[in-house]
C-alpha cells in the first residue's frame, strides 16, 4: 500500500496543482507535495512495505536512492519559491510536472519489474522536457530538443536492452517474470550471448540518460539552459534513477556469473567520462556548463567504483549520496549567482564573497565537497575507490583514475576560485538585469535550503551515523546478489 | 498460402517498407509509409498466436488495436499536421543523398541478416526472419535520424527506430505483462506529443525545422 502511495501522492499532488487557481497557493502545494512524500519515505523507513505483487518492491538500493531524492526535492521546492519570479510558460504546468517527475521517480526506486521500471524512466523524461523549457527562447528551445531526442533514442535503446535480457530467458520453461529476482532465480541457465548484448544496450541507453561520456552530449546543454533548480533535479535524482536502471541489469549479470564482463565495462565508461570531464572543465567560460561536466564526473566515479567490487560499491553509494548533496548545492549557488549578476559567464562573477557573504561561503563550501576535501563525504567515498582498486589490483584504473581526477580538481578550482574570491565586478550592463531579484526575502529564501544541504553534506561527512552506515552497506551487498555473503569492510 | 508465408511476406513488407522510406522525397510519403508499417506490425502479435496454433487471445488483439489507434491514426495525424501547417517546403533535405541512404539501408540489412544468424536462438520465434527484420528497422530508423536536417524527419526516424525494438518485443509477448506494453505504447506516444510541441516552437522560433542550425550551444574555449 505503502508502495502505491510513495508513487500516487506527488501525482495526486500534481493533479492539485494543475487544478488550483493562484500562483501562491500552487507554490505552497509544492512544498506541501514534497514535504508529505519525504514523510512517506520516513515511514517506509520505520516500517518497510511489504512488496506488492511482481511489480513494485522496495529494495536498499532502490530505498536509498529514493530518500536522497525526497531531500533534494524537498530543498528544490524551498528554492524555487525564492528562485521564481518572472512568468514564462505557464508556471501551473511547471509545478505539475515538478511534482510529476517526482511521482515517476519514486516508481522506478520501487520498480522492481523491469517493465514498469523502464515506463517510469520514459514517463519521467517526458515530465522534465516541459521544465528544461521554463526560459523560453531559441537557447532554452535547442536544449530542450536535444534532451528530449537523445534521451528517447537512449532509451529507446534501453528497451531493446531489457528485451534481450528477457530473451536470455525465453529458453526456460516455465516462463520467467522479469524481474531481478525472477530472472536471479535461474541466473544460471539464462543465455549468456542475450545477456551480454541486453547489458551493453542497456549500458549505452541508462547510460544516455545519467550523462556517461560519450553519451552526455546533451547534459551540458540542458544543465546550461534549464533553470538551475531543474537542473539540481537532474544532476542530484534522475541520474540516480537512470543509474539504478543500470545496477539493476547489473545485478541479473551478477546472479549469472557474468560480473566481471560488466563491471569492465563500467570501469571502461567510468574512466572515459571522468576524462571526457577533464577535458571540458579546463577554461570554460560558463560557470552552468562547468557543473554539467562535474555531474559527468560524478556519473563516471560512480559508475567506475561498481566496477570494483564490494567496497567499490559501498563507495559508489556513498558517492551518490554526496553528489545529490552537492549538486543540489551547486545548482541552487549557480541559481542564486544567475539572479544576483544576471550572467552565466564566469567572467562576469567575481569576488562573490565581498558582495555576498554567506553565498560565498558556502561556494566555497559547495566547491570543496564537489572536489573531495575532506571532511566532506566525497574525500571518503574517492579514497574507498583507490583502496578498492588497489585491492583488486587494477592498478592502471587507479592510475587513471587519480590523473584525470586530478585534473578535474585543478580544472574545477582555477574557474571557481576567482569567482569567490576575484576582484569584485561591477554589474554588467545589458537587458539581463531584468532576471536579477526584487525582494530581500527572496535572498534567504533561496539560501536556506544550501545552508540545510551544507550542514547534512558536512555531518555526513564528518561523522557517519550508524544507520546511515547500514543503508549504504546493505545497498552495497545487494548490489551483488551472486555472490556468497562475505563480511564487508569497516572503514571508518 | 500458408499462414507461416503470410508471417513472412508481411515481414518482407516491413523491410521493402524501410527501404521506401530512406528513399521517399516528400515528408508526407514518408507518414504515410511509416502509417503503412505500423499496420503491419500490428497485425503480427494476432498472427503470431495463430502460428502456434492457439486463437488470438485478448491480449495479442488488445495490443494490436491499441497500437492501430496510436501508430496508425493519432500519431501520423500529429506528424502530418506539423507538416501541412506552415511548413514551405516539404522534402525530407537528407544530409547525405538518396541513393547513398539507400545504398546504405540495403547494406545495414544485409548486415542484419548476417549478425542475426551468429546470434543464439530464443523460444517460439514464429518466423526466422523476425530478428533479422527487427534489427534492420531499427538501423534504418537510426540512419534516419541522423542523416536527415528536418525535426520532423527526426521524429520519423525515431518513430521507426521504435518499430523495430516493437518487432523485437514480439518474441517476449508472453513474457511482458499487458499493462508494461501499453505503457510503453503511451510513452511513445506522449514522447511524440511533445515533440511535436517542441518541433511547433523550433519553426515559430526560427522560421524552420532544420536542426542544423540549432547548434548554438557548444563549447566556446575561453
Amino acid at each position: 500500500m505503502l508502495l502505491i502511495l510513495l508513487a500516487a501522492v506527488p501525482g495526486a499532488f500534481a493533479l492539485i496543482c494543475l487544478a488550483l487557481p493562484g500562483e501562491r497557493l500552487r507554490q505552497a502545494v509544492l512544498v506541501l507535495g514534497t514535504l508529505a512524500n519525504l514523510a512517506l519515505v520516513v515511514v517506509s523507513w520505520v516500517k518497510p512495505p511489504p512488496a506488492l505483487g511482481v511489480y513494485l518492491a522496495l529494495d536498499p538500493i532502490g530505498h536509498l536512492f529514493m530518500s536522497l531524492a525526497a531531500v533534494l526535492f524537498l530543498a528544490t521546492a524551498v528554492f524555487f519559491i525564492g528562485y521564481h519570479q518572472r512568468r514564462l510558460v505557464s508556471e501551473r504546468i511547471f509545478l505539475a510536472c515538478f511534482l510529476a517527475l517526482l511521482a515517476t521517480f519514486n516508481l522506478v526506486f520501487v520498480s522492481s519489474h523491469l517493465g514498469v521500471l523502464w515506463v517510469a524512466l520514459e514517463s519521467a523524461s517526458l515530465a522534465a522536457t516541459p521544465l528544461i523549457y521554463f526560459r523560453l527562447g531559441a537557447r532554452a528551445l535547442e536544449a530542450t530538443w536535444k534532451f528530449i531526442l537523445m534521451n528517447s533514442v537512449g532509451i529507446a535503446l534501453a528497451l531493446l536492452g531489457i528485451f534481450c535480457v528477457a530473451l536470455s530467458a525465453s529458453r526456460i520453461e516455465p516462463q520467467v517474470v522479469l524481474t531481478v529476482a525472477g530472472l536471479g532465480a535461474r541466473g544460471a541457465e539464462l543465455d549468456d550471448t542475450w545477456l551480454r548484448a541486453g547489458f551493453l544496450l542497456t549500458l549505452v541507453g541508462f547510460g544516455t540518460k545519467m550523462g556517461l561520456a560519450p553519451m552526455h552530449g546533451w547534459k551540458p546543454d540542458t544543465y546550461g539552459e534549464a533553470p538551475p533548480p531543474v537542473a539540481a533535479l537532474m544532476a542530484g535524482a534522475m541520474t540516480l534513477a537512470a543509474f539504478l536502471g543500470l545496477l539493476r541489469i547489473f545485478q541479473i549479470c551478477s546472479y549469472a556469473g557474468l560480473e566481471e564482463f560488466a563491471g569492465g565495462w563500467f570501469i571502461v565508461f567510468g574512466l572515459l567520462s571522468i576524462a571526457t570531464a577533464a577535458i571540458f572543465v579546463i577554461n570554460n567560460p560558463d560557470y552552468r556548463r562547468l557543473l554539467a561536466y562535474t555531474s559527468v564526473e560524478h556519473m563516471g566515479v560512480m559508475t567506475l567504483a561498481v566496477g570494483l567490487g564490494t567496497l567499490g560499491a559501498y563507495s559508489c553509494f556513498l558517492h551518490g549520496l554526496h553528489n545529490t548533496l552537492n549538486k543540489g548545492m551547486l545548482f541552487f549557488l549557480a541559481g542564486y549567482l544567475w539572479r544576483m549578476y544576471g550572467s552565466k559567464q564566469i567572467k562576469d562573477v567575481r569576488g562573490v564573497i565581498h558582495k555576498h557573504p554567506l553565498a560565498g561561503v558556502l561556494l566555497m563550501a559547495a566547491l570543496c565537497a564537489s572536489s573531495g576535501f575532506p571532511p566532506f563525504g566525497m574525500f571518503f567515498s574517492e579514497l574507498g575507490i583507490l583502496f578498492a582498486a588497489a585491492r583488486e589490483g587494477a592498478w592502471w584504473t587507479l592510475a587513471l583514475f587519480s590523473v584525470t581526477m586530478c585534473i578535474v580538481f585543478i580544472g574545477v578550482l582555477t574557474a571557481m576560485l576567482p569567482v569567490v574570491f576575484g576582484e569584485p565586478s561591477s554589474m554588467p550592463e545589458g537587458p539581463d538585469t531584468k532576471l536579477l531579484i526584487r525582494g530581500e526575502w527572496r535572498k534567504k529564501v533561496m539560501l536556506a535550503p544550501v545552508v540545510c544541504l551544507a550542514i547534512l553534506a558536512l555531518g555526513l561527512g564528518a561523522y557517519q551515523p550508524p544507520a546511515v552506515k547500514r543503508a549504504l552497506d546493505d545497498a552495497a551487498k545487494a548490489l551483488f546478489p551472486g555472490r556468497a555473503p562475505a563480511p564487508t569492510e569497516t572503514r571508518r | 498460402m500458408t499462414l507461416q508465408s503470410t508471417v513472412d511476406g508481411l515481414l518482407v513488407l516491413v523491410l521493402l517498407l524501410d527501404l521506401a522510406m530512406l528513399g521517399a522525397s516528400r515528408l508526407m510519403t514518408c507518414v504515410r509509409l511509416f502509417a503503412l508499417q505500423s499496420f503491419v506490425l500490428a497485425l503480427l502479435p494476432a498472427c503470431a498466436e495463430l502460428l502456434h496454433g492457439e486463437r488470438p487471445g485478448t491480449h495479442a488483439i488488445f495490443i494490436g488495436v491499441a497500437a492501430i489507434v496510436l501508430k496508425v491514426g493519432v500519431i501520423p495525424w500529429l506528424v502530418a499536421r506539423i507538416i501541412r501547417t506552415g511548413e514551405v517546403h516539404r522534402e525530407v533535405e537528407p544530409f547525405i543523398g538518396f541513393t547513398t541512404s539507400m545504398v546504405l539501408g540495403a547494406l545495414l540489412i544485409v548486415g542484419s541478416f548476417v549478425f542475426a544468424g551468429r546470434l543464439p536462438e530464443t523460444s517460439h520465434p514464429f518466423s526466422s526472419n523476425l530478428v533479422p527484420v527487427a534489427l534492420s528497422t531499427l538501423f534504418v530508423g537510426l540512419l534516419i535520424l541522423v542523416s536527415r536536417m528536418k525535426a520532423v524527419t527526426q521524429v520519423i526516424g525515431y518513430l521507426v527506430l521504435e518499430n523495430g525494438i516493437y518487432l523485437v518485443g514480439l518474441l517476449l509477448v508472453r513474457q511482458t505483462p499487458l499493462l508494461v506494453e501499453l505503457g510503453i505504447l503511451l510513452d511513445v506516444f506522449v514522447g511524440v506529443f511533445i515533440m511535436a510541441i517542441v518541433v511547433y516552437r523550433i519553426r515559430e522560433e526560427f522560421d524552420h525545422m532544420d536542426t542544423h542550425l540549432l547548434d548554438e550551444l557548444k563549447e566556446t574555449q575561453g
